[in-house]
């Protein structure tokens, strides 16, 4: 690995999360809404509400609030919440974990069934396995994933009550050791399926069409003709050059993970940034929504990278300068 | 052990956990003690409770957030409390006067009462919540007390004295745990900003129940307060308060998750209230304010409304009881008057215009506004309107208030009006309608609160136009109306007061500057298990418990 193209990569991240803060900033400060009115409540009268919005800094004009906000972010502050009043990296740590954990989840269920889907189906092309997968494939795709959701806790948790309705633990007890990970685990199955489906579609798909066109090339004839079990065959040979266009998908759609996300968190009261984000919209509550948004674009812009090295890593044929 | 094998004890696990499925749908009990079937309370358990936000903080007494109310409100207490009517009674304070014909309340506080700390709860802590934050916090409390306030003195530890600038009626209705929580001044004291005091997430009340977790997003957790000064009380061990939406808390209330939820959606309410697992409760008091009218103003400053038929003929277009029907449910009350029926003293019915469309067209036509055939109706001599102008204005609201907007649409395009609904989520709605004054019409939930002087007043008093949220919006202008409201708010004498309130009601029933369509009530629910809830105050499990 060429560690000049790597630090070079690297140091793109602070103009491109730059530029995003900017426009961010100026998008939500043209957005109606007074975050005034939201901070301050009803019943206010008018010199409650200038002694808000001198309190908050925001009397100042919008080019001193942004100066004083991004020097603030250089140096590591991202301000405190208009409703928390606490420091908002604070706020958004203490919700990465759970959203975190549900994404992760996520997309080890998406990309690990997913290719196993792919493998499968691709082992006997339109025959009935295929079918299923291909048709199971589309609807998993097209379903929106808040209708998923609403479904899978309507039948699964309440007509069934296989699994909770929401939340992350039990409200009632106070689990420790195993049983709190079992606890969690419980929870966690049915937002984590939810939010997968639509991925895990979509990655045994591009797999299964990688696979199709590997297993029409040439060396893999000759590792048939030495004698090599079918099954050997697809999983040794075909399917890691399958599995390239398969990094970048999951790569360059991970941000998709988060909108969804932010939707399954609603729906199950899962404890994360997606509810976060969404209290922070409909509060204007400017500092969280500034914060959450340089996070999610860091990452974004992180995860690209790390796929670009992992492409790399994957396929020798690849050199990076 | 290998990987495959922690593999395979993780997938069993999930499988044993899924399985185990849960303790089912109605009638379920918390962890209770002893089984009675009498409805003698009972010691101990948790209630599970659904609430729909995250409160982001646990101060009361520094905003009037709904969400932080409910969340809070169980770990504090008010100087008084206001019964099913209003009514004061003892809190932190054990009695009263009312002195200089209203211009001066003393309260005698409750001796030996202690903060969930162990320290003493004395006057001094009144003054500092009411000086450091109510009054520079707390919309409500600034609005109006701080507005009339002269001073606060605490002459011995169990003494507060209120001196105003004149007679104040409404203060004993403001008193309560949420209008005016109090607040430890030895935990706050010194504090540069109490807005950022760590308190706020770790509070420390002289409530039933004493704080133990805050999990931002998840859940707030609390306790028994063991050395409550009401004996016997609380009865419930814990109480757990969990975000969740208001969609997924009806399935969780019925599949045993929680214990009580604040909100039952219309279209769950005839099958919850059917069923026996489940108590259903109305009240028309909530956290975030009380005794609230959907309310339609106008834009008095737009010509089209300037004249008094023509708002008249929209009142009559309106077909009221079917909002009642298709939007609540039936839960609630088709407005007979101005002011709230959660107000007695204050509530007198008056005559409002009846659902008529013949004369809605009557009033219209005789106003200028002429039709032909189903067509929208134009002007031909309407003072300010030039000839020609469609009868055509926007409808703002809340997204959460769209079918408001659509029966008015529907409604009142039978008489040849044209309503164009306009979306707005609160902070832009709020800039929208009061901050710019940019609206033709709009629907608000105006909340009366638990006196007229603090909800109703800022809808009509002259002085009160302006951005605020929620005043007077429709820029209403009478000089006498001003008058009344003064004269109310000065006048201690409850026969005094209630005639104010009748001739306002009365003159603003006849100038129509809004129309009140429908009282709306807070629907909770519950397992009927469970017993004992108030729910018209904060302090709404206090008393409650839950049988086995």
């Amino acid at each position: 690995m060429n560690l000049g193209y790597l630090v070079r990569r690297l140091l793109q991240v602070v103009p491109a999360v730059g530029a995003i803060v900017v426009v961010t900033f100026l998008v939500v400060h043209a957005a109606p809404g007074d975050p005034v009115a939201a901070i301050a409540g009803e019943s206010g009268n008018d010199a409650y509400y200038s002694f808000i919005r001198e309190k908050f800094g925001l009397d100042q004009p919008l080019w001193r609030q942004f100066v004083t906000y991004t020097g603030n972010v250089l140096t590591g502050d991202l301000g405190n919440s208009f409703v928390q009043g606490r420091p908002v990296s604070q706020i958004i740590l203490e919700r990465v974990p759970a959203t975190m954990l549900l994404m992760v989840t996520a997309l080890v269920i998406s990309t690990g069934f997913g290719i196993v889907l792919g493998a499968v189906a691709a082992r006997r092309p339109f025959g009935m396995v295929d079918l299923t997968v291909a048709t199971t494939s589309l609807v998993g795709y097209a379903v929106p994933v808040f209708w998923l959701a609403q479904l899978a806790v309507l039948t699964l948790a309440y007509r069934w009550g296989w699994f909770p309705i929401q939340g992350m633990t039990d409200a009632r007890a106070s689990y420790t050791g195993w049983a709190a990970f079992f606890d969690v685990a419980h929870h966690l199955v049915l937002p984590a399926l939810v939010l997968a489906a639509g991925e895990l579609a979509l990655t045994a798909r591009v797999t299964r069409a990688g696979l199709l066109e590997e297993l029409g090339k040439p060396y893999v004839q000759s590792a048939r003709a030495k004698g090599l079990r079918p099954a050997r065959v697809l999983r040794s040979h075909a399917l890691p050059n399958a599995l390239l266009p398969v990094v970048t998908i999951v790569g360059t759609r991970i941000w998709l993970f988060f909108t969804g996300a932010v939707l399954t968190e609603t729906v199950f009261a899962w404890p994360g940034l997606g509810r976060l984000l969404l209290n922070a919209i409909s509060s204007r509550d400017h500092p969280v929504l500034l914060g959450m948004v340089l996070v999610i674009a860091f990452a974004v812009v992180l995860v690209n990278l790390i796929t670009d090295l992992v492409y790399a890593y994957l396929d020798p044929r690849i050199r990076y300068r | 052990m290998t990987r495959r094998s922690v593999a395979v004890l993780f997938v069993l696990g999930l499988v044993a956990t899924a399985c185990a499925g849960d303790d089912g749908g109605s009638g379920s009990a918390t962890t209770a003690g002893p089984t009675t079937t009498s409805n003698q309370p009972v010691r101990g358990g948790t209630l599970v409770v659904a609430i729909s936000a995250d409160p982001g903080g646990l101060n009361p007494a520094i905003t009037t957030s709904g969400a932080t109310h409910t969340a809070a409100e169980l770990m504090f207490n008010g100087l008084v409390s206001l019964d099913e009517n209003l009514t004061p009674q003892p809190e932190l304070a054990e009695r009263w006067s009312v002195e200089n014909g209203g211009a001066t309340y003393r309260f005698t506080l409750r001796s030996g009462v202690t903060w969930h700390d162990g320290q003493p709860f004395t006057s001094a802590d009144v003054k500092f919540t009411f000086e450091q934050m109510l009054l520079r916090f707390h919309g409500r409390a600034s609005a109006s007390i701080g507005s009339n306030i002269s001073s606060i003195d605490t002459p011995d530890a169990t003494t507060v004295i209120f001196r105003f600038k004149g007679p104040y009626a409404p203060l004993l209705q403001q008193l309560n745990v949420t209008e005016a929580p109090i607040l430890p001044a030895h935990v706050y004291a010194g504090a540069a900003d109490v807005r950022t005091h760590p308190a706020n997430n770790a509070p420390v009340g002289t409530g039933p129940f004493k704080f133990v977790s805050y999990q931002q997003g998840t859940e707030i957790r609390v306790e028994r307060n063991p050395n409550y000064f009401k004996p016997g009380l609380p009865y419930l061990d814990a109480v757990v308060q969990r975000v969740i939406a208001d969609a997924a808390a009806i399935s969780a209330l019925e599949r045993g998750e929680v214990d009580w939820i604040w909100n039952v959606p219309g279209p769950d309410l005839a099958r919850l209230s059917s069923n026996s697992g489940f108590t259903v409760l109305e009240t028309a008091s909530n956290p975030g304010g009380a005794n609230c009218i959907m309310t339609i103003t106008f834009n008095l400053d737009r010509p089209i409304f300037a004249d008094v038929r023509t708002r008249r003929a929209i009142f009559h277009g309106l077909n009221r009881q079917q909002f009642l029907d298709q939007i609540l449910f039936g839960a609630g009350a088709v407005a007979t008057s101005p002011i709230s029926s959660g107000i007695p003293f204050a509530h007198s019915p008056v005559t409002l215009p009846a659902f008529d469309a013949a004369q809605a067209n009557t009033l219209l036509d005789q106003a200028g506004w002429r039709r032909t055939g189903t067509a929208t109706r134009v002007a031909q001599g309407v003072a300010g309107v030039a000839d020609g102008t469609p009868l055509a204005f926007t409808f703002a609201h809340f997204p959460a208030f769209s079918s408001y907007g659509e029966l008015v649409r529907q409604q009142l395009s039978q008489v040849g009006i044209e309503v164009t609904q306009r979306p707005l989520d609160p902070p832009a709605f709020s800039t929208t309608v009061f901050g710019q004054d940019d609206f033709d019409t709009g629907i608000i939930s105006y909340c009366n609160a638990t006196d007229p002087e603090i909800g109703v007043r800022r809808m009509y008093d002259s002085a009160q136009i302006g951005s605020a949220a929620f005043s007077n919006a429709s820029h209403y202008r009478n000089a006498q109306v001003d008058t009344l409201f003064q004269q109310a708010a000065t006048q201690v004498d409850p026969a005094a007061r209630t005639n104010a309130y009748r001739q306002i009601s009365q003159t603003v029933a006849q100038e129509l500057p809004y129309i009140w369509v429908v009282e709306t009530v807070g629907v909770r629910a519950h397992r009927a298990n469970c017993s004992g809830f108030a729910p018209h105050t904060g302090l709404f499990a206090e008393a409650a418990f839950c049988r086995a």
